[in-house]
């Protein structure tokens, strides 16, 4: 039982982590039908950039300096290159984005070597565990998920509850009219695309005290958060948290029972729900042809 | 433009004369006999040459899909690992003493084909990302099933040591591995270099070529531009839009499951990245840097890859880095590919693709 808890823990925060990369990738294709492969570079670079703070500053400055960075970067991919991408249809978008991956991992290869590197960590935090009742579990791993979720609310709160939200959801059903009365759709849309950017980044910073970095990790979370997004839905902010717990936890159930399956239970997950629904658990099926 | 007065079938442009074939055979041939001696003049090894021609295979197949049916796969790599392991497993278990090429290849082809009909069938209504998802979701699945079957497989060492197949040819039992006589030719190397293996590979992969190029300039090669052009309009003039990309599906499992079949038994050796992630990726790469919807750039941007990869992984760390370049610089600057910009003009659209076009 213990066991089972503990598992649906991890779950838990690997879930989260899912959750917080398809957020990202979801909004912004919602928003720009961008098709975005290097959505797993900004996780891998907010955890570098992370790590190389935190060497020199401590944890907290990292939180803060990754998600900037990122966010910096995202801005600067998207006036560069990625517009003239918006609307070539989605195979030439995951061309580039794929490419475009390739080289940041390259860079962080070239950067920081190949090897696994570790997160410098207060002494006192690393090893702190809490206790509730049988269960102990790492205290960092708990306020991470809090804060995550906290991180969660507070984008759905931006995307619902203020203008910008209201400008971006109205310029995906009609970029024109939006225009017309006077919403300034392109800001809102960058914007949103350097949010992503930077949950992303956030999120690599940190979670990777919990993970240890290395330069593959953009796709090894990318492609998982892609599969959370295809079963959710794609462009569906609650199908994204949806799909990353259900995959999360499916992956941490499997790893207890099956080890070996972990890795292509998700896929199994994915296919199944491509057949049978190919919009997502919570998508709306317009955008299938779309995309 | 009125597109009822334009009849569902427009002229086929097929082949053309017998003659135009031929001239097509001989300097396809010819720049196959010329190659391995350029290579080989800027760095390149004999095996390299043969390797190339063997990939390129899979990379034709490739753009047979991307190209002319206008999907990403982001699975080729079931088919290529798929088809290596199925040819070894075929010589270690059904034919250990009589290790025949044919069979060990031909049966793997077909065995791959047979598996991409089942993943087209359920695949082929999918676009885009779902459809890129969808066949990475399946070969991660085969991926799985490679590592974990371990009896037949070898799991993560993968196979090796597996019989040296014998190339039956009319009465004789060629050995591929024979190296052709030894002749000094300079800068351009030593006849000696090569196996009998690259005679076998380049009249192979003429074969193969010309099987495309008829292929696409055939009423079939016509629907698909159609449909890849516009699908709707395509299946409102009466064409299965479906069927089509399920039977692009099948020829491109086919030709990269035989790819990787040669490949393994070129080698000697199959490993469980022939069916990993990136060897599906390595396939996009070396189609869209050599010119995708063009017959030779798949061959052409396999060459300067692996090329690349060979020459530039002994002499720096970061050619990774280099190829993540020159394929970004390439979707940007170079949409056509090498082969595609070189050419300049695109294949006449045919009155099929015309009609379906929106303007």
């Amino acid at each position: 039982m213990e066991l089972l808890i503990q598992a649906l823990l991890n779950g838990l925060v690997r879930g989260l982590i899912y959750v917080a990369i398809a957020v990202g990738l979801t909004i912004v294709f919602g928003t720009l039908r961008l098709v975005n492969f290097a959505h797993g570079a900004f996780y891998a670079i907010g955890a570098y950039v992370g790590l190389v703070v935190a060497q020199h500053f401590g944890l907290v400055p990292a939180f803060v300096a990754a998600p900037i960075a990122v966010a910096l970067f995202a801005i600067a991919l998207d006036r560069l290159v990625l517009r003239y991408f918006y609307d070539k249809g989605p195979t030439l978008q995951i061309l580039i984005t794929f490419g475009i991956a390739l080289v940041v991992e390259e860079t962080i290869r070239l950067i920081f070597g190949g090897t696994t590197q570790q997160y410098p960590m207060p002494p006192g935090l690393a090893q702190a565990a809490t206790t509730v009742g049988p269960i102990t579990y790492p205290t960092y791993q708990l306020l991470f998920a809090v804060g995550v979720i906290v991180m969660l609310l507070l984008v759905w709160w931006f995307i619902r509850g203020t203008t910008y939200g209201l400008v971006v959801r109205a310029g995906v059903r009609d970029r024109i009219m939006v225009q017309l009365l006077g919403g300034n759709v392109q800001l809102a849309s960058t914007i949103v695309f350097a949010l992503g950017a930077a949950i992303a980044g956030l999120v690599g910073a940190a979670a990777s005290p919990i993970y240890s970095l290395d330069p593959d990790m953009g796709f090894n979370f990318l492609v998982p958060s892609f599969v959370v997004v295809v079963v959710g839905g794609l462009g569906s902010f609650w199908g994204a948290v949806l799909g990353g717990l259900l995959i999360g936890e499916l992956q941490a159930i499997t790893t207890l029972v099956f080890p070996p399956a972990a890795d292509v239970v998700i896929y199994v997950c994915m296919a199944l729900i491509l057949l049978l629904r190919p919009q997502g658990l919570l998508g709306e099926s317009e955008v299938i042809r779309q995309s | 433009m009125t597109s009822t007065d334009v009849a569902p079938i427009a002229e086929p442009s097929r082949g053309g004369f017998f003659g135009a074939d031929l001239r097509f055979l001989g300097l396809t041939a010819l720049g196959l006999a010329i190659f391995p001696f350029a290579l080989h003049l800027i760095g390149g090894y004999g095996g390299l040459a043969t390797q190339i021609l063997i990939v390129s295979i899979a990379t034709i197949g490739f753009n047979v899909l991307l190209g002319y049916a206008g999907i990403l796969s982001y699975g080729q790599a079931m088919f290529y690992g798929g088809g290596g392991y199925l040819a070894a497993i075929l010589l270690i278990h059904a034919m250990p003493n009589h290790p025949n090429l044919w069979l060990a290849v031909l049966g793997a082809t077909l065995m791959t084909t047979v598996l991409a009909i089942v993943v087209g069938a359920v695949s082929v209504r999918l676009y885009g990302i779902y459809f890129a998802l969808l066949t990475l979701a399946f070969a991660q699945m085969v991926f799985f099933i490679v590592e974990q079957a371990r009896d037949w497989t070898g799991g993560d060492d993968g196979l090796q040591s597996f019989p040296t197949p014998l190339l039956p040819i009319g009465p004789w039992n060629v050995d591929l591995q024979t190296p052709l006589p030894s002749l000094a030719l300079g800068p351009f190397g030593n006849l000696g270099d090569l196996k009998l293996w690259y005679v076998f590979a380049a009249v192979v992969l003429v074969l193969v070529l010309w099987f495309v190029r008829s292929l696409t300039r055939s009423q079939f090669g016509e629907v698909l531009d159609a449909i890849r052009e516009n699908e709707e309009r395509s299946v409102f003039v009466g064409f299965n839009a479906a069927a089509y990309r399920l039977a692009a599906f099948a020829i491109s499992g086919a030709l990269t499951g035989f790819s990787g079949a040669l490949k393994a038994l070129y080698d000697g050796t199959v490993s469980v990245d022939s069916v990993g992630i990136e060897r599906s990726g390595s396939f996009v790469i070396y189609a869209v840097v050599g010119g995708v919807q063009t017959l030779f750039g798949p061959l052409v941007g396999t060459a300067i890859i692996m090329y690349l990869e060979n020459v530039l992984s002994g002499v720096i760390s970061y050619w990774q880095l280099v190829e993540g370049v020159i394929f970004v610089l390439a979707v940007v600057f170079l949409p056509n590919g090498i082969v595609g910009t070189i050419l300049k003009r695109r294949r006449a659209r045919t009155m099929l693709v015309n009609a379906v076009r929106v303007k």
